[in-house]
C-alpha cells in the first residue's frame, strides 16, 4: 500500500505520535534512498526515493511548470536541478542520462554537485530527528573483492553528514541488514544478499554475528551499461525497459533477452565468489544444517529472479549445506527494515 | 483485648494510607494529622464517660480497665509499625538488587559486543590473510564464464602469503632478511612480501589496541561536519511542499524480541 504525504504532514504527525519508538534506518543505495520508522500502528513506514538528479535551464516558466507538477526541485548554480523519481522520469522524456550522486555503491568523485544533492534527497526521506541525537543506522557496503574501492571515506562522509543534521549515525553492512530484516526466524543465521544497483553485497552471519563479508562491482547499473552498449541506447532506457515488468525465465525479445543473459551472468558471479571465498577462507564456520539465503535489493525485483537463481545455484558444487532461497517480500526496503532493527536494539 | 481488636478494625476500616505525592496528586494541599496518642485518649475518654454513666464500675476498676486498654493498644501499635519498617527495607533492597542486575546486563552485553567487534576484526584479518589485495596494477580473478558480447575481465595475480609476525610478542620488530636476489627469469615477490607484512602489522597492531595490548593511542576518527557547514544562504526549492512516496510494511517486533534474546537481554 503507498499513500502520498505532505513532508509537513510527516513531521507533524511524527511530532505527536509520542508513544512511537526511536530510530531510524536508512538505505544508501546507488540507485535508491530509503528511510524507515516504527510507526504507530505497530508496522514501519518507508520513504523511498530515487538517488538521482536532472539540472535543466532556470527561468520562470520552468519554475512554474515544476511547481504545478508538484516536481521537486532545488535552484544551484544559477540551474533549476530536478531531484529523485522526477529526475529519472524527465531524463526519459528529453532522452538524457540523470547525473548520479553514488556510482559503484560509494559516492561518486566524479560528481561535483553529489555530497549537496544527496543530502538534499537524504533530508527529504529522513525528516528531522525527533529527538536530538535520534539512533539513525545507514548501511554502508563491504569492500569489493573484484576492484579497489575505500568505504571509510564514504561512510565518514554520511555519518558526518547524519550527525550535522541531528543523529547518532552509525554505519551497518548493507547484506547483514538483509539478514536482520529476513532471517529473523533463522537466529539470524544464513547468508544475506543485497542486489543492488551499484553492488551485490553479501554476508553470511551465524547468529547475528557476521563471519564472511564482502561485496562486488556489479549491480543494476552493471546490467544497464552492458545492455545499453549491446543495444546502442542510452542507459535510462535500458533502466526503463528492466523495470518495465519483464520476466527474465521469459523474455519475450531482442532487449529483455539482453536483460536476461545479465542478470544470469550477474548471480552466477555473486554464487562462484560466494563459493570461492568459503572455500578459500580459513576459519570458516562450518553449518551442520541447512542455512537460508535471503535476497533483497532493487536490483532483485525483477520476474522470475528467484527462479534463476535457483538455476544457476543448482549449477555450482556449493560448499555449505542451502536450505531455502527466496527474495525477501519487500526487497526494496528489506536493507532499510534491517537498518531500523539495528538502530531500535541501540536506542 | 477484643475491644483493642474491634477498634483496630474499626481505625484501619475508615482509615488508608497514602504518600505524600499521592495527596499532592488528589489535589491536597494540607491535612488534618491525628496522632495516635490523642485517638487512645479519646478512646480513653469515651469508655470512662460511658462506664462513669453505666454506675456498674467503681472508678478504680475503670481506671484500671483503661490503663490496661492503653498499653494494649500501644502494643499492638508498635507491632505494626515494626511491621512496615521491616516491609519497607525489603523493598529498598529488592530495588538495589535490581539496579545492581541492570547494571551488570548492561555490563555482559558490552562485553559481549566488545568481544564480536574483536571477532570480526580477527576474522578480516584472517581473510586479508588468506587474500591479499596488493596495490601494484591487478585485476579481479574471474569465476564466472563471461556472456559472449560482455566485458572481459584479466584474473587477478593472487601474492604469495606470507606468515605474520606479532608486533605484542616481539617488542623489537626484527629486522627483514634481506631478499634473496631473484633468480634469472623468475618474478621478484620481496616488495610484495614486504607490503603484506606490512599491511599484516598495521591489522594486528589494530587489533591489539582493541584488545588494550599496544603502547599506541588511537587517534580520534576523522570528522568531515566542516564539509557540511551552512554559509546562511537559504536554498531556493519547493522541496517542502512536494509530496514523498511512503509504503507500509511489516513490523519489527518479532525480529527485535529474537535479537534480544541472542543477545541474552
Amino acid at each position: 500500500m503507498s499513500q502520498n504525504k505532505n513532508k509537513q504532514d510527516n513531521h507533524a504527525s511524527a511530532a505527536s505520535d509520542t508513544t512511537v519508538a526511536l530510530g531510524k534506518g536508512l538505505d544508501i543505495g546507488t540507485a535508491n534512498l530509503a528511510a524507515a520508522v516504527q510507526n504507530s500502528e505497530g508496522g514501519i513506514t518507508v520513504t523511498v526515493e530515487r538517488n538521482a538528479f536532472l539540472d535543466i535551464p532556470s527561468d520562470v516558466y520552468s519554475k512554474n511548470m515544476l511547481t504545478k507538477l508538484k516536481v521537486p526541485y532545488v535552484v544551484h548554480n544559477g540551474k533549476l536541478v530536478v531531484l529523485g523519481e522526477a529526475a529519472f522520469e524527465l531524463a526519459n522524456v528529453f532522452g538524457r542520462e540523470t547525473r548520479r550522486p553514488m556510482s559503484d555503491g560509494l559516492i561518486s568523485p566524479n560528481e561535483t554537485d553529489a555530497m549537496q544533492m544527496i543530502r538534499l534527497i537524504i533530508s527529504k526521506v529522513l525528516g528531522e530527528p525527533r529527538k536530538p541525537g535520534e539512533h539513525c543506522y545507514f548501511c554502508v557496503p563491504a569492500p569489493s573483492i573484484d576492484v579497489d574501492n575505500n568505504v571509510v571515506y564514504h561512510q565518514g562522509l554520511f555519518e558526518s553528514m547524519l550527525g550535522k543534521m541531528g543523529y547518532t549515525a552509525r554505519a551497518i553492512n548493507e547484506a547483514h541488514a538483509v539478514i536482520f530484516s529476513e532471517l529473523a526466524d533463522n537466529d539470524f543465521t544464513g547468508i544475506g544478499l543485497s542486489f543492488g544497483g551499484g553492488m551485490v553485497n553479501a554476508c553470511v552471519a551465524y547468529k547475528s554475528i557476521p563471519c564472511l563479508s564482502f561485496s562486488v562491482a556489479r549491480g543494476g547499473d552493471w546490467i544497464d551499461k552492458n545492455v545499453a552498449n549491446v543495444l546502442g541506447v542510452p542507459r535510462s532506457k535500458a533502466t526503463f525497459i528492466k523495470e518495465r515488468g519483464i520476466d527474465i525465465r521469459d523474455p519475450k525479445n531482442r532487449e529483455e533477452e539482453a536483460v536476461a543473459i545479465y542478470y544470469r551472468s550477474l548471480i552466477n558471479y555473486v554464487l562462484q565468489n560466494i563459493k570461492a571465498r568459503f572455500e578459500n577462507g580459513k576459519n570458516m564456520p562450518s553449518f551442520q544444517q541447512p542455512i537460508d539465503i535471503a535476497c533483497a535489493g532493487g536490483t532483485s525485483l525483477i520476474g522470475g529472479f528467484i527462479e534463476v537463481f535457483r538455476d544457476e545455484f543448482a549449477k555450482i558444487d556449493f560448499p555449505i549445506p542451502i536450505g531455502r532461497i527466496f527474495r525477501a517480500e519487500e526487497a526494496l526496503t528489506a536493507v532499510a527494515k534491517g537498518c531500523l532493527v539495528a538502530a531500535a536494539i541501540g536506542e | 483485648m477484643e475491644s483493642v481488636t474491634r477498634i483496630k478494625q474499626a481505625l484501619a476500616e475508615r482509615s488508608r494510607t497514602a504518600s505524600i505525592d499521592d495527596l499532592r496528586t488528589e489535589g491536597r494541599r494540607q491535612v488534618r494529622i491525628v496522632r495516635t496518642e490523642h485517638v487512645v485518649a479519646m478512646i480513653a475518654e469515651a469508655v470512662q464517660a460511658a462506664v462513669e454513666n453505666s454506675g456498674m464500675l467503681t472508678q478504680q476498676q475503670v481506671d484500671e480497665l483503661l490503663r490496661q486498654t492503653r498499653s494494649e493498644f500501644q502494643e499492638v501499635l508498635k507491632r505494626r509499625s515494626d511491621a512496615a519498617n521491616e516491609a519497607e527495607e525489603l523493598r529498598s533492597e529488592l530495588l538495589q538488587r535490581e539496579d545492581a542486575l541492570r547494571q551488570l546486563r548492561a555490563e555482559v552485553l558490552s562485553l559481549r559486543q566488545a568481544l564480536d567487534q574483536t571477532q570480526q576484526d580477527l576474522d578480516q584479518a584472517r581473510s586479508e590473510l588468506n587474500a591479499p589485495r596488493a596495490d601494484e596494477d591487478t585485476f579481479a580473478q574471474d569465476v564466472a564464464p563471461e556472456p559472449d558480447f560482455g566485458e572481459i575481465v584479466e584474473p587477478r595475480t593472487p601474492a604469495p602469503a606470507a606468515p605474520a609476525a606479532p608486533r605484542a610478542q616481539q617488542p623489537a620488530q626484527p629486522q627483514a632478511a634481506p631478499a634473496q636476489p631473484a633468480a634469472a627469469g623468475q618474478p621478484d615477490f620481496s616488495a610484495a612480501l614486504e607490503k603484506l607484512a606490512g599491511t599484516l602489522n598495521d591489522r594486528l597492531e589494530q587489533i591489539g589496541r582493541k584488545m588494550g595490548i599496544s603502547s599506541a593511542v588511537e587517534a580520534d576518527s576523522v570528522n568531515l561536519e566542516g564539509l557540511f557547514r551552512d554559509d546562511g544562504k537559504q536554498v531556493e526549492s519547493n522541496i517542502d511542499s512536494v509530496e514523498t512516496k511512503q509504503k507500509s510494511g511489516g513490523g519489527i517486533a518479532a525480529n527485535l524480541e529474537r535479537l534480544k534474546k541472542l543477545k541474552g537481554g
